[in-house]
């Protein structure tokens, strides 16, 4: 057998580049000899102290990497072709330059919007048999409204398949702050979306509420069989289903009514 | 491709950049540590994340599915840490060894007790960095993408556009290196 070099040793702790017969050679050495066993021992070591320290980005980090990747790929985007849509500019905020937790704080304030323009379109709907409303007035709230749960519906859907997906439980931690805010915003919706007499999605979004609070509450250290229970329940239901159609239906909706 | 890396990559396709940011968000702090592990500089490693998350923004479309995300991710971010460096002149410090030294690890003392060992652990790690600091980029980005990455030597020549064996001397000459970390033991 040809001796045993570091490089050898090198590529033997990496398993990569050596065939399966000197691999099974040096192997074979390395239980027959202590003096290579110590050698090997050092190469450990050395790397060790490679993977002693994991370099950290400086505060901020994401904030800043987030305020000028937007600002460069919306430069790259290709203009729109028509005026960009209540949904679309929605999420252009979202995605601004803005902290994510700012971003929140800034469309449940265009929620509370969303929530006027409910009320209004809830009322507006009563006859009235003495002031003609303009009849463009409901069908664009019930659009806008349209735009803002269909939104809400895909970031709701994204959180659902992440829960789904989330093996290990690290993902959901990650998530809790989406998740809250996403209950605050399903509540306003499914008021807004009652005050507009359309009970069914009122219904849909209050069906929705329990489990988006179950993993907004996701302790930060769950283990995977604490969040087992809830893919179980996601796995078993159609819930993710019914949230993929009702968007789906909203969209077809919103398209017809323009 | 998990299911939900799948729905944000359709939608990130269709030019949705908060999907994209949704698919990209998780892997920010690991490509910078890969980064600066490579830059040693954490204006540059920053700097180089900003260029591979914006590339990879613009050759999504590239993407094909065969390689896993992440892996896609972070070629680009190799290569976006080399482009900084090389950007910013960045000498190469090819320091040589004598042949004589090729079975390093036989030089170096006998294993030491727990104790004394541990004393020596910050040492070691300051002595680590100093050599990480002494090789050339292709020996330290190797080096990271072998054993820190986990790229087998196949992806890590494809990323660099070197042979195999230029690979693996590459890696070589990174480990004999990083052999004067281990001076405090003798």
């Amino acid at each position: 057998m040809q001796p045993v070099s570091d490089n050898d040793l090198i590529l033997f702790h990496f398993r990569d580049g050596l065939d399966a017969v000197r691999m099974a050679e040096i192997e074979a050495a390395l239980s027959a000899s202590d003096r290579l066993r110590a050698r090997q021992d050092r190469l450990r070591r050395l790397f060790e102290g490679v993977d002693a320290e994991v370099p950290e980005p400086s505060a901020n980090f994401e904030q800043r990497l987030w305020a000028r990747l937007d600002q460069r790929m919306a430069k790259l985007s290709p203009a729109p072709r028509s005026k960009p849509g209540i949904a679309a500019r929605l999420r252009d905020f979202l995605h601004s330059g803005i902290p994510f937790r700012l971003a929140w704080v800034g469309s449940l304030a265009a929620l509370m919007i969303a929530v006027g323009v409910g009320y209004f379109a809830g009322r507006s709907s009563v006859p009235e048999p003495i002031a003609m409303v303009p009849s463009s007035a409901p069908t664009m709230a019930s659009r806008m409204l349209d735009s803002y749960v269909a939104g809400h519906l895909r970031a709701t859907e994204g959180l659902l398949l992440t829960a789904v997906n989330d093996e290990g439980g690290g993902l959901l931690k990650d998530n809790r702050e989406l998740a809250s805010g996403l209950v605050e915003s399903n509540r306003l919706y499914a008021m807004a979306a009652a005050r507009a007499g359309n009970t069914r999605l009122a219904d849909f979004l209050r069906q929705l509420e329990p489990v988006l609070i179950e993993v907004a509450n996701q302790p930060g250290g769950s283990s995977v069989e604490d969040t087992q229970g809830l893919r179980n329940f996601l796995r078993d239901t159609d819930l993710l289903f019914q949230v993929r159609a009702t968007e789906s239906r909203i969209d077809a909706e919103s398209k017809r009514s323009l | 491709m998990s299911e939900a890396e799948a729905h944000w990559m359709a939608r990130a396709r269709d030019g949705d950049a908060l999907a994209f940011r949704r698919l990209v968000e998780a892997h920010a702090r690991p490509l910078y540590g890969l980064c600066a592990r490579i830059t040693r500089d954490s204006a540059l490693a920053e700097d180089a994340v900003q260029e591979a998350l914006f590339n990879a923004w613009r050759h999504l479309s590239s993407f094909d599915g065969r390689a896993v995300f992440k892996t896609w991710l972070h070629r680009i971010a190799v290569n976006a840490a080399l482009e900084q460096l090389r950007r910013r002149g960045r000498r190469e410090v090819a320091i040589d060894l004598p042949d004589e030294d090729e079975e390093f690890l036989d030089a170096v003392a006998e294993e030491l007790a727990g104790p004394d060992r541990q004393a020596l652990g910050s040492e070691i790690h300051r002595q680590v960095e100093t050599q990480l600091d002494r090789m050339s980029m292709i020996e330290r980005t190797a080096f990271v993408m072998r054993h820190q990455e986990g790229n087998s030597l196949e992806e890590i020549s494809d990323t660099l556009s070197l042979s195999t064996n230029a690979c693996k001397q590459a890696i070589f000459r990174a480990v004999r290196k990083l052999r004067s970390a281990l001076e405090p033991l003798r």
